[in-house]
């Protein structure tokens, strides 16, 4: 009992680990092998009954026929002994008449189906005989079964079991075997009446003629028992007189007419029998259970390869099937088991296979997609929200610078320096109008450039003209687009940081050009430099965040809004080396005003 | 691609049981083809120079040929007994593609060291003496039958020496046969003489030992009208109507068509490689008397079928 738990223990666990095709593939293949076997077990049955049926009536039909030779072979014999009776032995007086002259005759004319044709008196004295008309010295008819079943049961004629003939004299002492006829015959001597026995000994090879050629097929054969069970004819009838063969003879002799199932010698055997009318003989047909349990040694076999062939057929079947089912439901889990583990870009296909499955892989597509769609409106909502922050903060007036503008303008305008104080101021103005620029992040170059120039104007005049300053657009450059308040902060960067210490040598040079689809802004100066790790450090992302003059922090700021507005592949580069000074190069997609146009439009919806 | 390796497994069982099936249907033919080529073709060397004894015998032999698939070569002796003659004779017969021999040996002795080397190739089974080497002896217990037949004699003995036909020459089962029949009647104080022919005046008591020894005896003892008792040997019907005739007064008789049957199914099972062991053939002491006993009747009279006439 414990092994069936355990056993189904184990199944269970196997069963829990198989997947959707495994388990389809094998219930549908063990559902049809059973229903096969089944079936196969049920014709099977059915037509080993019927075989056994087919067996059975072939068997009653062929016994029929050996029966109607056999009859019609006997009447033939007791047709000889009435002749013998009714037309010789009643109209002759044995005292006057010879009775050998009739029986030759009839002998002759028979002599191939007869060994002897006898008269006796009722002592068993011989009356008359052929061919052979002398018994031996000590033959004794009287005490043969033959007469003595005549001179019993008179009204009848007997047949005796086949035996070696002994009673007549024969010099080539040739040992026939005989079944006998006789029957009780009323003989008339002196016109007195006596009673007498009439003997007709058949050869045996007649009634060998009239069963040996009949078989029942497939090993099946025939033989011939009288009432008791005593052989009369058998296929191998010498095999079984010499002890080498036995035959179930005397159990035949107890069955009627009909088919029996009998098992003899250990093996299984149908037999039928039919009683031969007047003798009681029986013809006893025996159909080996081989014969018709299996017609030819290669049923089974091919049977059994025939139901494996079967079943693997099924479960070929039932696999591409089952992998018709399951193959779409697996790529689904597979990608969406790679979703979870993040991959980007991978794409749930809608996948074939049943409409169930079609359905569920639309759902699935549909919500990844989605749930994409949220993402980026997310992402791109959190760059724009940074974009805005930088911006913001880029447009924001640096009060230090406004302080010390509107002090170098009072400072001047006190010391009468007029001119300077009014271009001052009016590049401040210039400067705060084009921060404003009506709220658009993207200027053309032109009016950036402008931006910068106004700015490097008043750093000027503050600076007392410490530096120089080129600002120039190449052809081609000067009617492009480009995102507003980015130079500003890194000439300030220049200022604070490259130009620290220079005397009336320095030059700021920006200059900006195109170069295939990129506008590019070059900020160059010829200020102390820095080395160039420092110099790659300065846009890293996780560089802590110091907000003092020349710490970088709006180099960062100007690297990040044009990253976060064009891609990853715009913002900042930066070249430097230690007293030689700085290049800080801003890359930007070359905008033309529709394309500017269309960005800002997009960017405000 | 493991589901691709598992198509492929599939297609190829499919394809192995689609081509067993198909052989399961043609194997049966061939197989059938093969048995019918496989008939086998046995040489039956007799020590006489004539088969009129054996017929019965004969009868047997070919009932197992035909049940077991074989076919017969019977052969006899230009002279009765030459052993010379029979060994070059089974030696054609083995060189000419014998598949086994059913030889009734006239010198077992020398027949087995001729055969020795063929012993492998071509089994050898003897009637009436046992060889070394032979895959089998179908014969009655020799030394038995030659007591119990000496049995019968001292039944009916009254005084007077009894005569043994040494016929046997280098035939040891029929020696057999004679020296346990000599032992027996020296044991009950018999005198016993031994000569290799019936003399012209014989003995009252007579013994033979083989089955023409003994016809010729009672066929003498009928022509001469001499009135020795006569034991003898056999069951040809000869022998038989000498009996019934009292002209043999005791035989010793068993079934030839069994001895004919058993001989070949051994040596035919010996060519297909099957073991088997032969159990004495059962004899019977028979007077006339018993002749037509039913079952004597099937022992001494084998049915003959009209078919193999």
């Amino acid at each position: 009992m414990n092994v069936f738990r355990r056993l189904a223990a184990q199944w269970g666990e196997r069963y829990r680990k198989m997947s959707i095709q495994m388990v389809l593939s094998l219930s549908f293949t063990a559902v049809a092998a059973a229903g096969m076997l089944l079936m196969s077990v049920s014709l099977i049955w059915r037509s080993s009954a019927a075989n056994e049926q087919l067996v059975a009536e072939n068997s009653r039909r062929v016994l029929a026929q050996a029966n109607l030779n056999l009859d019609i072979y006997l009447r033939r014999m007791m047709r000889i002994s009435d002749t013998v009776y009714y037309r010789s032995i009643k109209n002759m007086d044995l005292a006057e008449d010879d009775l050998t002259g009739d029986l030759s005759l009839l002998y002759e004319e028979n002599r191939d189906d007869l060994v002897s044709l006898a008269v006796f008196d009722g002592t068993g004295a011989l009356v008359s005989a052929v061919p052979l008309t002398a018994l031996k010295r000590d033959a004794a008819p009287a005490d043969s079964d033959w007469f003595r079943d005549a001179a019993r049961s008179m009204e009848n004629l007997h047949f005796s079991t086949p035996h070696v003939q002994n009673i007549f004299d024969d010099p080539d002492y040739p040992y026939r075997w005989v079944v006998s006829l006789s029957r009780h015959v009323q003989l008339t001597r002196d016109g007195a009446t006596e009673g007498g026995v009439l003997l007709v000994d058949m050869s045996f090879n007649g009634i060998e003629q009239v069963c040996r050629d009949v078989t029942l097929g497939n090993g099946g054969y025939l033989y011939l028992i009288d009432g008791d069970g005593e052989l009369i004819y058998h296929p191998r009838q010498q095999l079984i007189y010499a002890g080498l063969l036995e035959e179930n003879n005397r159990a035949a002799a107890e069955y009627r007419d009909g088919s029996y199932q009998e098992t003899f010698q250990g093996q299984s055997r149908q037999v039928t029998i039919k009683t031969v009318g007047y003798t009681g003989w029986k013809l006893v047909g025996v159909a080996p259970a081989v014969s018709w349990l299996s017609v030819s040694p290669q049923i089974p076999l091919f049977g059994l390869t025939l139901l494996l062939f079967s079943i693997f057929l099924m479960a070929f079947l039932n696999f591409r099937i089952s992998a018709r089912i399951s193959d779409p439901i697996l790529r689904l889990e597979r990608s969406i088991r790679e979703l979870d583990r993040g991959l980007a870009g991978v794409k749930i296909e809608e996948e074939g296979g049943c409409y169930e499955v079609q359905r569920l892989s639309h759902a699935v597509a549909s919500m990844v997609s989605t749930m994409r769609h949220l993402m980026d409106d997310i992402v791109r909502q959190e760059g724009q929200k940074r974009r805005s922050e930088l911006e913001v903060l880029q447009s924001q007036i640096n009060p230090h610078f406004l302080y010390n503008t509107l002090d170098s303008v009072i400072w001047m305008t006190e010391s009468g320096q007029q001119q300077e104080a009014i271009q001052m101021v009016t590049s401040l103005a210039r400067l705060f109008r084009i921060s404003l620029s009506k709220g658009k992040s993207i200027i053309p170059l032109a009016d950036e450039l402008e931006h910068a120039r106004h700015y490097m104007n008043i750093q000027q005049i503050r600076f007392k003209n410490r530096f120089t300053t080129e600002i120039a657009a190449k052809p081609g450059a000067k009617e492009l687009y480009t995102l507003k308040l980015i130079v500003q902060p890194l000439l300030e960067n220049a200022i604070y940081h490259g130009m620290a210490s220079a005397e009336d040598d320095g030059v700021i040079r920006v200059t900006a050009y195109r170069e295939g689809e990129d506008l590019l802004i070059d900020v160059e100066d010829n200020g102390l430099g820095m080395r160039p790790e420092l110099a790659a450090s300065l846009l890293d992302e996780d560089r802590p965040e110091v907000r003092t003059r020349g710490s970088g922090i709006g180099v960062r700021n100007v690297h990040q809004r044009v990253s976060l507005t064009f891609g990853e592949g715009y913002g900042l580069t930066i070249f430097s080396e230690p007293d030689e000074g700085t290049l800080v190069r801003i890359r930007l997609p070359a905008l033309d005003r529709e394309e500017a146009e269309r960005r800002q439009q997009g960017e405000e919806l | 691609m493991k589901t691709e390796q598992s198509r492929r497994i599939q297609i190829a069982i499919l394809t192995a049981l689609g081509i067993a099936a198909a052989l399961s249907l043609a194997l049966p033919q061939l197989l059938r083809g093969a048995k019918r080529e496989q008939l086998l073709s046995l040489t039956v060397m007799l020590r006489d120079t004539d088969s009129s004894g054996w017929t019965v015998a004969r009868q047997g032999m070919e009932q197992a040929a035909d049940e077991l698939g074989a076919e017969l070569r019977f052969l006899t002796l230009a002279a009765a007994g030459d052993s010379e003659e029979q060994e070059a004779l089974l030696l054609r017969e083995i060189e000419d593609g014998a598949a086994a021999l059913v030889v009734v040996p006239a010198d077992p002795e020398s027949l087995s060291a001729a055969l020795d080397p063929w012993r492998v190739v071509c089994p050898t089974v003897t009637l009436e003496s046992p060889m070394e080497g032979a895959a089998g002896v179908v014969a009655p217990d020799n030394t038995q039958l030659g007591k119990e037949l000496a049995q019968a004699l001292l039944e009916d003995w009254d005084g007077g020496e009894v005569l043994l036909l040494d016929t046997a020459g280098r035939c040891s089962g029929v020696a057999a046969r004679l020296a346990a029949a000599e032992e027996t009647l020296i044991a009950a104080g018999v005198s016993v003489r031994r000569e290799m022919e019936l003399p012209e005046e014989p003995p009252r008591w007579v013994m033979a030992f083989e089955s023409p020894v003994t016809r010729r005896a009672a066929e003498r003892r009928e022509a001469e009208g001499q009135d020795f008792a006569l034991y003898g040997v056999g069951s040809a019907a000869a022998v038989t109507a000498q009996l019934e005739r009292g002209n043999i007064a005791a035989i010793a008789a068993w079934s030839d068509y069994a001895a004919g049957f058993l001989a070949v199914r051994r040596a035919v099972n010996a060519v297909r490689g099957r073991e088997g062991t032969l159990a004495p053939l059962p004899f019977f002491i028979l007077r006339e008397e018993d002749i037509y006993a039913p079952e004597n009747q099937k022992l001494l009279f084998p049915i003959m079928s009209s078919s193999s006439r």
